[in-house]
């Protein structure tokens, strides 16, 4: 995947101004920002549902302003909202998101109970959304945007607010993907989880990319690698820290 | 393969998870299902069983004699009609006050000049022409002085009979004797006039239940507008616009699923009248149901308009609720307003409720078929209303510019 100089204005403010980068497929990629910096609008341009001001992204030889629809067909859109439909069950969910994709009922269930094995929570396939604790919504969030068996996997924030059991089932998740060849672009203010998953990590302010290499490169640019912190690395990049901390 | 898409297996399951979650909404299955039969069940008690007419017959009795009394006790005996005896002076203030419109006055010598049977003293005072009650009211009194003077006539003519025959009966004994033959005539007449009421049987609850569907079925459909913009506040709409679903599957598959609960409501509402209290047969509740479907597939496009123009969940519920009660109000699911003429005939023929409430009620109160012209017209009309909506919708949700 390759980001051109991507912008977009909202009301004359510059949500994303001028943001360039390349993924290579297989690799797991770090978009690392305080809130407001710009990261799920980019994503949200790339993934189709924003128009961009200017710019493009080309998704496996598709230019995503001229042909979204063959963009769509080759990557999966972890939101940062639970967007489920808490009154139906995780397995109803996941069928329903399933079809919505183009896949038949008998196949939209197998992969539905594949993902919830995947995912932790084949035992609750039956259990509506909505008695779900926080954490075990967001691994049915992750579970129903790999339903389409995505090229490039979109993850907006996904362990937001979880409890450390379903973050470290998200992570293994995520690790057991990458190692089956899929392509992620995981956007997160938490420094530490950017540290364990990326192979590499743009860091974002005010709509730019002010950084972007692997995280030990970063961390050696500034000190010793072995001592020193993606959040100091932020710290000395930006002249501050990052403004809400998970 | 788009066209073949567009009518294929995504809308309908788009339209399957909206009817799931309907079902396992409590509060959507009580204002769609539960409310709209509680209403119509209390209206049928409230309104329901009435006689025709409820009506109080003010009478002054000047004379106080015994026929005086009969006529007052015949006059109660009318069903539906009350006796208000008043003294003279408060009966005139009030007459002059307005605060009743029709008076009987019973004169001094009423009873005397009936028995006699010369035309007696009596006067049916109205204020202004009385308003129907006080036409009613002379109505009755004139045909029961007129019974009682014949009756009267015939004491008389029996007493001169027998005397002619050289019979000496005591006139207390005539007068009783006719009495009761008279008495006996009223109670058992020779002659009735029979009632018969053409088309299907005038249940109370018929009266009401199709205003009450069409007004429950917009009501619902324009809530599920509030859920498609809850759907967008919450990040599923934006999800499914990184799936492979078009546009107009999507709102092709939300159109079906509006257009699926609204015939849940129909046939459930429907469906309970025809089964437990017998206002429809076999083939009115079939002309129901396909009228229904008619009549759901407009509405169905009236949700997606208000999902929309609104921008926010709180938005759409106003609107939601805003045109239901005018929409239910002009189009006559609480009182008929097909008689309205000018402007406000007009407005009320803008409305869905307007069109929808007359099929229902021509198929179920007047037993019309399917077929039949003014039937025929209300569901061109409706499926017009249907395509104007679902033609708006498109346009304001490219306008919006939100989706593909």
């Amino acid at each position: 995947m390759e980001v051109r100089d991507l912008h977009r204005v909202f009301n004359g403010t510059r949500a994303v101004d001028g943001v360039s980068f390349t993924i290579n497929r297989g690799e797991i990629f770090g978009l690392l920002g305080p809130n407001g910096a710009g990261k799920t609008t980019t994503i949200r341009m790339i993934s189709t549902t924003l128009p961009m001001t200017s710019g493009d992204v080309v998704i496996g030889g598709h230019s995503v302003r001229e042909r979204p629809a063959e963009v769509r067909r080759l990557i999966g859109v972890c939101p940062q909202e639970i967007a489920l439909y808490l009154e139906l069950s995780a397995l109803d969910n996941l069928v329903f998101f399933g079809r919505m994709e183009g896949l038949s009922k008998a196949e939209a269930v197998r992969r539905a109970r594949e993902n919830l094995e995947l995912v932790g929570l084949a035992e609750r396939a039956r259990h509506r959304v909505a008695k779900f604790s926080g954490g075990m919504k967001r691994r049915v969030n992750l579970a129903v945007s790999l339903m389409n068996r995505p090229e490039l996997l979109f993850l907006d924030e996904p362990t937001v607010g979880v409890d450390p059991q379903s973050r470290n089932h998200i992570f293994d998740t995520i690790e057991g993907l990458r190692d089956e060849g899929m392509t992620i672009l995981y956007t997160t203010h938490y420094m530490e989880e950017a540290d364990r998953l990326c192979d590499r990590i743009a860091i974002m302010d005010n709509g730019r990319v002010v950084a972007l290499d692997s995280p030990r490169n970063l961390k050696a640019s500034i000190g010793d690698p072995d001592e020193v912190t993606l959040e100091d690395v932020f710290l000395n990049l930006t002249g501050r820290r990052l403004r809400d901390r998970g | 393969m788009r066209g073949m898409a567009f009518f294929g297996s995504r809308p309908l399951a788009l339209a399957g998870k909206e009817l799931k979650v309907f079902f396992r909404d409590p509060q959507m299955l009580f204002f769609s299902l539960a409310l709209p039969l509680v209403l119509v069940l209390l209206m049928t008690a409230a309104f329901g069983g009435q006689s025709r007419f409820d009506i109080t017959a003010r009478v002054v009795d000047l004379d106080g004699g015994p026929l005086a009394a009969e006529l007052v006790g015949r006059l109660e005996a009318v069903p539906g009609v009350t006796v208000d005896l008043l003294d003279p002076e408060r009966a005139e203030r009030l007459l002059e006050e307005s605060d009743i419109v029709n008076l009987v006055v019973i004169g001094k010598e009423f009873s005397e000049r009936l028995a006699a049977g010369r035309a007696p003293d009596i006067r049916v005072r109205l204020r202004g022409n009385g308003d129907t009650e006080g036409q009613i009211v002379n109505s009755y009194v004139e045909s029961i002085v007129r019974e009682m003077l014949g009756e009267s006539l015939v004491v008389r003519q029996v007493e001169a009979m027998l005397a002619e025959a050289g019979l000496d009966v005591p006139a207390e004994e005539v007068e009783a004797r006719v009495g009761e033959l008279f008495a006996e005539a009223r109670e058992s007449p020779l002659v009735t006039v029979g009632e018969e009421t053409v088309g299907a049987r005038p249940e109370p609850i018929a009266q009401f239940l199709p205003g009450m569907v069409t007004m429950f079925t917009l009501f619902a459909i324009s809530l599920t507008a509030v859920s498609l913009v809850e759907e967008r506040r919450k990040g599923t709409l934006e999800r499914l616009m990184t799936t492979t679903l078009t546009r107009a599957e999507l709102l092709w598959g939300t159109w079906l699923g509006n257009f699926g609960r609204g015939l849940v409501q129909v046939v459930f509402l429907f469906g309970l009248a025809w089964l437990f209290f017998n206002v429809l047969t076999p083939s009115s509740f079939a002309s129901i149901l396909l009228f229904g479907v008619v009549a759901v597939a407009s509405v169905a496009g009236i949700g997606l308009v208000i999902a929309a123009v609104s921008r926010t969940p709180e938005q759409a519920n106003w609107i939601a609720v805003f045109f239901t009660m005018i929409m239910t109000s002009l189009g006559g699911s609480f009182f008929d307003t097909s008689g309205f003429t000018g402007v406000m005939g007009v407005l009320t023929r803008m409305t869905y409720n307007f069109w929808a409430n007359d099929g229902f009620r021509r198929i179920i109160l007047k037993g019309e078929a399917l077929t039949s012209p003014p039937i025929v017209k209300d569901m061109v009309v409706l499926a017009g209303i249907g395509l104007a909506a679902w033609a708006l919708a498109l346009a304001l949700f490219r306008l919006r510019g939100d989706d593909k």
